[in-house]
């Protein structure tokens, strides 16, 4: 069961990969979400990798994860009839997301002015790489392109060597839950005076935002970072921040300060448990040791990073990630195991509150296991998602229902091509 | 008809660093009254986290802080003291909305948890959320951003490789949950104006997460594959990935480019100047399966050209490209630029700083950055005279008492 959050709203979803994540969520708040597709499927049910490798939309990952709780219905947008019925139904719906090529839905008469004329409430959500007035409007996407133009691939990696993506590309799904948060923000106003609105989205801004506190080093310090691999570090105090364990990485970080600086004393009273480590770590007052911040970085500072940076290194290779992450949870070190999904799946605490979900597909014939809600809500618990949508399953339902059309008119449809 | 889209609405924001944060800016930036309680007893380590103005550090002077700040109003109290909680209580029946995100025990310890709170306005809407969740055996985790990025999984599809590994920059989970808590915070909204009900919210940072991890998590617990680190490898595009272009004033540049077809393969081409009648680059399966070849096949002709240029040329032919911009790129980037997306705000003691804009623009209640971030009490006595009605000389008296510091 979904939540009863937003039950009674409807969205359509004309969303590629640069938007799918928003009408999900839309799904989970209990909304009603009509993902309207061309009569083949649209490029989302055929993204690799696929569900034991069989190339068909059924099995397809991205739509099993992102399409999960929506609707479909099939439309060809270039005949008149397709576009009539997406018409039909947008005078019906809530709220609208959509990723086509920037003024491709006006030229066709999907345009939010012509739809907003039968339906003012409309609001009208247009995802697009470069937003809708500069030099790039019209470029060409994929996520790799988002992720260079906002900035994060030039920080990821190692010097002198190519900058990197994730190897799940994450732009499109920023830009989702964007503008899932911009479409939310402009019903407020619209239950006070019933108006709907345009919205755009920007992929590029998306990324930039995620940046954190680098964008501005520039202006305030007079440098910016390049890709620093597996360090970290905004000013002259750069840190390790990636170590090898016996089974794959630690991260952790060591530094100063009152909060920090208990864990790192906390880690190096463990380290001196084993054997590891010097006198001069031990007795080193941490919780005032600030450099970079209230303090200039001195030679010696340079100098006890580094040994102490090696010795971190010594003695967590003596461990398994596992191992490392139970001590640091009990003596409240600042570390974390860089999980992958085997070990995020086997994860006490997300068990403990009971956050896998089964979602059965019958579509395949088998129950997946999905992650649960993104929240716990007191009053409006998200229950279980439903599998995605096959193809047009919805088709003739949704026509049905909310068109009134009759199933001569729907065989005629289907006859044409139109559906 | 307001001029913001959530003119009326009240937050208090007990917040700090992060996610909470960055989830009330939305609010704050579209028109919300937004009250940050700052406690003197967990001061926002981020006041103290670079970049600061002229590269000096003070707690009024970090534009880390201040862009998560913008359109806020800043009051101090001491809560650990008794004095304090009261006051923050006596503003609690005026909130709409409640945020916090502290580990778990810190609100429950001063007596500012749900339960407590909603005795002074039962229709209160309030969100916790914190690095795992209120409840589990690890609730009291400590940790922040770069770490959860790391136990939830980013870090280990970040690299060149099996066993290498190159982490996302910074906090990466604080900037995917805000979209998450924003959208549930602002769902709940309509569903108590509609109901009358509110309610409170668990945001685990790690589970919001995960939602952008969802195919990996789902392949593996049908089949037990696990995504590792592919550097810039594609099943879909290739050539796929950054190459290196003509350096610039000494400085490394580099270009994304994604290929899916043969049309946008000769368009490439042809952007180059080069051919290739090379068979592994053939068709578009056989530049997948040959995408080693094809990216030094590309760097080799990428490397003389200047990356603005070649953008704008392999753009023309339809083919999906871009710089790969570093920070002072993106300050110059024309369509960040034509969107409006930068801003410079008189901040009270920083002057005027660069701050990010928002990422979307709405046609008749557009949201803006209203003001800078508040420095430290900047709101004080807005807040403790104004809406508290305390007089000069008590207010005199709490901060004698460092209740408001």
């Amino acid at each position: 069961m979904p939540s009863e959050l937003l039950k009674g709203f409807r969205l359509l979803d004309l969303t590629d990969e640069k938007g799918a994540l928003c009408g999900k969520m839309f799904a989970d708040l209990g909304a009603e979400v009509i993902k309207v597709e061309p009569p083949a499927g649209c490029s989302t049910r055929r993204i690799a990798p696929y569900l034991e490798d069989k190339a068909d939309p059924e099995h397809c990952l991205y739509s099993i994860a992102y399409h999960a709780g929506k609707k479909s219905v099939t439309a060809k947008l270039a005949t008149d009839e397709g576009r009539a019925l997406v018409a039909e139904l947008a005078a019906k719906s809530d709220f609208l997301v959509e990723s086509y090529p920037l003024g491709y839905l006006d030229s066709i008469g999907l345009g939010y002015d012509v739809l907003a004329k039968k339906n003012p409430r409309l609001i009208y959500a247009s995802i697009t790489p470069f937003g809708d007035t500069g030099p790039g409007k019209d470029y060409n996407w994929a996520d790799i392109i988002t992720w260079a133009a906002g900035g994060m691939m030039y920080l990821m990696g190692e010097e002198h060597k190519p900058p990197l993506q994730m190897s799940l590309p994450q732009a499109g799904l920023h830009a989702g839950g964007e503008a899932a948060v911009a479409m939310m923000l402009a019903h407020y106003p619209r239950q006070i005076d019933g108006l709907g609105q345009r919205i755009v989205v920007n992929m590029q801004a998306c990324i930039v935002w995620t940046l954190m506190n680098e964008q501005a080093m520039p202006f305030l310090h007079g440098n910016h970072l390049s890709r620093t691999g597996i360090f970290v570090g905004s000013t002259d105090a750069r840190r390790k921040m990636v170590y090898e364990c016996r089974d794959g990485h630690i991260s952790t970080l060591i530094a100063g300060g009152t909060t920090v600086g208990n864990s790192t004393k906390a880690l190096i009273e463990w380290m001196g448990e084993s054997g590891f480590g010097s006198d001069w770590m031990r007795t080193k007052d941490w919780v005032s040791w600030v450099p970079g911040v209230f303090m200039k970085m001195t030679e010696q500072d340079y100098k006890e990073i580094d040994d102490l940076e090696t010795t971190i290194q010594r003695f967590l290779l003596t461990m398994t990630k596992h191992e490392i992450y139970a001590q640091g949870l009990k003596r409240r070190i600042f570390l974390a195991p860089v999980a992958n999904v085997a070990d995020v799946a086997a994860d006490e605490q997300l068990k403990a509150r009971d956050f896998w979900t089964a979602v059965p597909h019958d579509t395949i014939g088998r129950t997946l296991t999905f992650p649960g809600p993104f929240a716990k809500m007191s009053a409006t618990p998200i229950g279980a998602t439903t599998r995605a949508p096959r193809i047009g399953e919805h088709t003739d339902e949704i026509y049905r229902s909310l068109l009134g059309l009759t199933p001569e008119r729907l065989n005629k449809l289907r006859a044409a091509g139109s559906i | 008809m307001s001029r913001f889209a959530l003119e009326g609405v009240h937050i208090l924001d007990f917040a700090w660093v992060g996610v909470g944060p960055i989830t009330t800016k939305y609010f704050a930036d579209n028109g919300a009254e937004v009250i940050r309680v700052e406690s003197a007893a967990r001061l926002d380590v981020l006041r103290i986290g670079p970049p600061w103005k002229d590269a000096t550090p003070g707690i009024n002077r970090s534009q880390f802080f201040a862009s998560f700040n913008s359109s806020k109003k800043g009051i101090t109290l001491d809560l650990s003291k008794p004095k304090a909680r009261d006051l923050a209580k006596r503003l609690v029946p005026w909130a709409d909305i409640i945020v916090e995100s502290f580990t778990p025990k810190a609100m429950r310890n001063w007596g500012l948890d749900y339960e407590n709170l909603r005795e002074l306005r039962p229709d209160l809407i309030m969100l916790s959320t914190c690095m795992q969740g209120q409840t589990g055996p690890n609730a009291l985790y400590p940790g922040f951003g770069q770490l959860m990025a790391a136990l939830s999984g980013f870090y280990y599809i970040s690299g060149y490789g099996p066993g290498s590994c190159a982490p996302p920059y910074g906090a990466y989970t604080d900037f995917i949950a805000p979209r998450f808590s924003a959208f549930a915070l602002l769902a709940a909204l309509d569903y108590r104006r509609r109901t009358g009900k509110g309610q409170y919210i668990d945001m685990s940072q790690y589970e919001a997460a995960m939602q952008n991890l969802a195919p990996a998590l789902i392949d593996y617990h049908a089949t037990g594959r696990v995504l590792g680190p592919q550097a810039n490898a594609s099943a879909r595009y290739a050539p796929h990935g950054a190459y290196r272009c003509a350096d610039e004033d000494g400085n490394e540049r580099w270009i994304a480019i994604a290929v899916a077809s043969d049309e946008q393969w000769r368009a490439m081409l042809n952007a180059l100047a080069a051919n290739s009648a090379d068979p592994r680059f053939a068709t578009s399966s056989a530049r997948i399966e040959n995408a080693a070849a094809i990216d030094e096949f590309v760097e080799s002709l990428t490397r003389a050209h200047n990356a603005h240029e070649l953008t704008v040329k392999l753009q023309a032919g339809g083919v999906a490209a871009y710089p790969v911009e570093n920070c002072v790129d993106i300050h110059q980037d024309d369509n960040l630029e034509a969107f409006g997306f930068w801003h410079w705000l008189e901040h009270k003691e920083m002057g005027p700083s660069p701050y990010e804009g928002l990422e979307h623009r709405m046609s008749r209640t557009p949201g803006t950055l209203r003001s800078a971030a508040p420095i430290l009490g900047q709101d004080n006595d807005e807040v403790f005279r104004g809406m508290l009605s305390l007089r000069a000389d008590e207010i005199e008296q709490l901060k004698k008492e460092n209740v408001i510091f």
